[in-house]
């Protein structure tokens, strides 16, 4: 087990500096970001003066190196637009992606697993049909568009739940709700599919066989196994939360990280926009080598080999 | 006196895509204090199905229907879940073909082991673990405080099956219901297994339920033989009757293809039955046997057969005579005329 | 609770019917199960009217999806009380008529969706099929490159470079397809894998078929209904995906327009007039729906097998 998480470490290191990689050229693709950064009436010297201040006259490869032995060390730049060192910022912003997330994730799995539970306790019956339909109708539901249905019905019409801003926890429900849905229809078609699996399983037969009660059936010797992949679909969906997040909190008015990216993106806020992307990659590849892990670890056959 | 169990007129139907599966076909089987009845016949012929019934662990979409299905005198038919929990484990257990896959590879031995035993026992943890050491030490366990902290996977094959048969023993039940529980096992192991279970049965008394398709383990072990074939029961009686002179066609088969020790020879090829156990799809309108069989005649094909007593307590479903041993050598009409 | 069925391998004994008639083709078979199919129809009618409603566009309405008219402008639809059969599903703030932004934004949608995907498609393919051909290194390789791509933020990216690249519909579509082929590589790659076992591939290389022509004789024309079924999935995922980098502002820009752009600019409007989003977004949802219904129908005719 110690050279395979050896392994995985040495390729999420790899696939990090590739990630770095990709982010850093992909902001300097357009040429000269001091052109753009200085805006539209920017005269010749201002341009040259940014670009110096910067760095952008140095060699493409030298400007890499020296930001990413920047970021390493933890100096991850200064916005131009803020005019602040883009640690602090990204600090403000991070709590309330990461808060949303969290309560994305809840929400999805707190609806998934039992309805995939149920379905699979229950195949082919009306139970797993309406399972299987919401499963169906959600995945065709941008995120955008259940964010502004939500806002439409919760907030607008009934007025039960603020829309915009972060101001107490209400205001987390319904962006949680329109960022977790869409992840809750591959979460219950897997819990369904292991659940039907490990029913039909040995040692479930045995545990009926030996008397003991139908929830210690269903949850110690059913779901604790059909759990297993889910737990590491849903560490890679919580990632993908992060990265989705900026629809929602665009929608929102939420302050946090996604919406962060989208200003900085349409300021062209160079170095804000670098050190997000790689802030989320980063964040997104731990988190496999985490479900990895646990994987492993949640898996006895794994652990003591 | 009652029996331990009594079976009667026991049916299983399957709705499947193409039809409605018949693996159980009005079996009887009787099971009294104490005693050992084997059930032999070729896999598919409906002994696990029949295990499981007893237990209600039949298929959820099955459709079970019996004249009597009784434990200790009570009937089994129309039990609640809460009635079915109490009589699982506790009073009837049952010992399972591949001890590999029967533990739950997520828990430590001892465990599992204490989860069914305080499912229904009122003891702590340490009375339990107590209980289990010592089982574990009485089924001839190695190291036993060792094992109760291994998963499954870290041991062998005969261990795990040791360590199921004292699963079983936990509670001590009046029944046991052991369904093949050596056909996944070593050969040297397997003899070890079936002498251990012999000897618990000897020493606690415990009614057991035999199930496997090698007639070979039968003898020594049973004290009276149930052969299915089919889904039906197509030959019973004590072990000597069944054994000492097979009277079904079937029987004899499964006879002819047990290694006789000095006469068959290593890589010799053993008897076998030509053919395969049928699907049970339809409703029978002949002997279930008719194909395979090589004494078939007209009359077999005719009617569905049914089970006759001879003297003894042996019972047949065969048109051929029930008392006179037959020569095998001298088929009444040749095979070749219904075929 | 009641028991579920607790005998394995019992269903493996249920074999089908044997057919009494010829045998039919496996394409016979395949087009048999799609008549049965019920995802097969709706998805494919509700996929089929859109498709012939975007082409005939010019058809279905006389105005022009570029015409502005700010006397009219905020119609209602025909079913609200002030609404009018002029302009069936009203205008929008401008007064431009909404069927017909509807209707050239079903275009947009759809072309983004299918170009996407032949680019997406042939990348997908490509790096899968050398994954599943040649195992080894190419296959690690191909790993790894997958393993940046999903470690790398789809949304964040593509508004990046939309925004670093320039706004134009060319440059969406290959910024969309060159993100969105993760799935392609991981069904294809499978797909291989299973082909390059088997006695037909292994003769071919027998013989000494030259590679490509394995390739392109063997492999492809066995992995196709594999490509259709992922590939169909994948439509939806990129109709999707430029609804929202158009809804974000990154998209889509005018006089072009979309479905994502009709919601984007209808957002100031929705307490009051709902109907502005709900009419493109049910077009949105329903468009989804069907291509998904369809690839799951596609994946249970062509590969029942392969069913999640
Ligand atoms: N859950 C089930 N669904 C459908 N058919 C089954 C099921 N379980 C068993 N069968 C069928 O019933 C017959 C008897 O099975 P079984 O009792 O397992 O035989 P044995 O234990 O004697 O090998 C077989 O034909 C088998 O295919
Ligand atoms: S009844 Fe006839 S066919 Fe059936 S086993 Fe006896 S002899 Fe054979
Ligand atoms: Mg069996």
């Amino acid at each position: 087990m110690g050279s395979f998480v050896v392994k995985r470490l040495l390729v999420t290191v790899l696939v990090l500096i590739v990630v770095s990689i990709i982010s850093f050229s992909l902001v300097h693709l357009s040429g000269d970001p001091a052109v753009a950064m200085a805006g539209e009436r920017a005269s010749p010297e201002q341009i040259a003066e940014i670009r110096k201040a910067y760095g952008y006259d140095r060699p493409f490869h030298e400007q890499y190196l020296s930001w990413v032995g920047r970021f390493v060390s933890g100096d991850f730049g200064r916005s131009t637009y803020l005019k602040e060192d883009v640690g602090p910022v990204l600090a403000r912003h991070i709590p309330i992606t990461a808060t949303l997330g969290v309560l994305a994730l809840a929400f999805a799995l707190l609806v998934a697993v039992p309805l995939g539970v149920i379905a699979a306790l229950w195949p082919n019956t009306i139970i797993d049909r309406i399972a299987l339909v919401l499963a169906v109708a959600g995945q065709a539901m941008p995120s955008f568009l259940s964010s502004l249905a939500l806002i439409y019905g919760f907030g607008v019409m009934l007025r039960w739940l603020p829309v915009s801003g972060t101001a107490t926890w209400q205001h987390y429900i319904l962006p949680a709700v329109a960022l977790g849905y869409y992840a809750a229809p591959a979460i219950m078609r897997l819990t369904r599919s292991g659940m039907m699996d490990v029913l039909k399983s040995d040692h479930v037969r045995t545990a009926r066989a030996y008397g003991l009660s139908p929830w210690r059936v269903v949850l110690r010797h059913g779901l604790r196994h059909a759990i297993i992949p889910v737990v590491a679909v849903a560490t890679v969906q919580f990632g993908y939360m992060l990265g989705g997040s900026v629809v929602v909190e665009a929608v929102f008015s939420m302050n946090g990280l996604g919406n962060l990216a989208w200003l900085s993106i349409r300021r062209y806020d160079v170095e804000v926009i670098q050190a997000i992307l790689l802030v989320i990659a980063a964040t997104y590849a731990v988190l496999t080598l985490a479900a990895d892990l646990l994987n492993a670890a949640l898996d006895p056959r794994i652990r003591t080999s | 006196m009652t029996p331990l169990l009594e079976i009667r007129s026991l049916s299983l139907e399957i709705p499947v895509n193409d039809g409605l599966l018949r693996p159980i076909r009005s079996v009887d089987l009787t099971v009294e204090r104490g005693e050992t009845v084997a059930i032999v016949g070729e896999s598919g012929c409906g002994k696990s199905l029949t295990s499981l019934a007893v237990m209600g662990l039949q298929p959820q979409n099955a459709r079970l229907s019996a004249e009597r299905l009784a434990f200790q005198g009570e009937s089994l038919l129309g039990l609640d879940r809460r009635r079915w929990q109490a009589i699982r484990g506790k009073r009837i257990a049952m010992i399972f073909q591949d001890p590999m896959t029967a533990f739950d590879p997520c828990y430590r031995m001892g465990d599992q082991m204490a989860e069914i035993l305080r499912q229904h026992r009122p003891v702590s943890r340490a009375e339990a673990r107590e209980r289990i050491v010592a089982l574990l030490r009485r089924v001839g366990v190695p190291a036993p405080e060792d094992r109760l902290d291994q998963f499954p996977h870290q041991l062998s094959g005969g261990l795990r099956q040791r360590m199921m048969i004292a699963t079983a023993l936990l509670c001590e039940p009046e029944l046991i219901i052991a369904d093949e529980p050596t056909t996944a096992l070593d050969v040297t192991i397997q003899a070890q297994i079936l002498r251990l279970l012999a000897d618990v049965q000897q020493e606690t008394g415990v009614g057991l339920i035999l199930v496997t398709h090698d007639i070979g383990v039968v003898a020594g072990l049973a004290d009276r033989v149930v052969v299915m074939y089919g889904g039906e029961v197509v030959e019973s009686g004590t072990t000597d009757e069944v054994l000492g002179s097979p009277r079904h066609p079937y029987t004899a088969g499964l006879m002819r293809s047990i290694p006789v020790p000095g006469r068959t020879r290593r890589g010799q090829p053993l008897g076998h039955i030509p053919g395969l156990v049928p699907r049970p799809i339809a409703p029978l309108t002949a002997c279930g046997f008719l194909d395979r069989c090589e004494f078939r005649h007209e009359a077999c094909a005719a009617a569905p057969v049914p089970l006759r007593s001879g003297a003894g307590e042996r019972q047949l479903r065969c048109l051929l005579p029930i008392e006179t041993p037959r020569q095998p050598a001298e088929p009444l009409v040749a095979a070749t005329a219904i075929a | 609770m009641a028991d579920t069925s607790l005998i394995d391998g019992a269903s493996a004994s249920i074999s089908a019917a044997p057919a009494a008639k010829p045998m039919p083709t496996p394409g016979q078979i395949a087009l048999r199960r799609m008549a049965r199919h019920p995802g097969f129809w709706f998805g494919g009618i509700v996929l089929g009217v859109f498709v012939l409603a975007a082409i005939a566009a010019p058809l279905l309405t006389p105005y022009d999806p570029g015409t502005q008219d700010l006397a009219r402008r905020l119609a209602a639809p025909v079913w609200n009380s002030a609404g009018s059969w002029q302009h069936p599903l009203g205008t929008d703030h401008l007064g431009r008529d909404y069927l017909a932004l509807l209707l050239y934004g079903a275009r947009i949608s759809l072309f983004v969706g299918f170009a996407t995907v032949l680019i997406s498609g042939l990348i997908g393919t490509v790096l899968g099929v050398a994954a599943g051909y040649w195992g080894g290194r190419v296959d690690l390789f191909v790993n790894f490159l997958l393993t940046v791509r999903l470690t790398l933020p789809v949304v964040l990216v593509a508004l990046v470079a939309v925004a670093v690249l320039g706004q134009s519909l060319p440059l969406l579509v290959l910024v969309i397809g060159g993100l969105l082929w993760d799935r392609l590589v991981i069904v294809t790659r499978t797909a291989t894998q299973q082909l390059v076992g088997r006695e037909f591939v292994t003769a071919a290389r027998a013989i000494g078929s030259s590679t490509p022509r394995i390739l392109m004789r063997e492999i492809l024309p066995n992995i196709t209904s594999a490509l259709i079924v992922v590939g169909t999935l994948e439509l939806a995922r990129a109709i999707l995906m430029e609804a929202t980098l158009t809804f974000l502002g990154l998209g889509i820009q005018p006089p072009l327009t979309s479905w994502g752009l009709m919601i984007s600019e209808a957002k100031s409007q929705f307490l009051f007039r709902p109907w502005l989003i709900a009419i493109p977004g049910t077009a949105l949802i329903l468009l989804i729906l069907a291509i998904n219904i369809l690839g799951d129908a596609l994946r249970d005719v062509l590969s029942p097998e392969g069913r999640a």
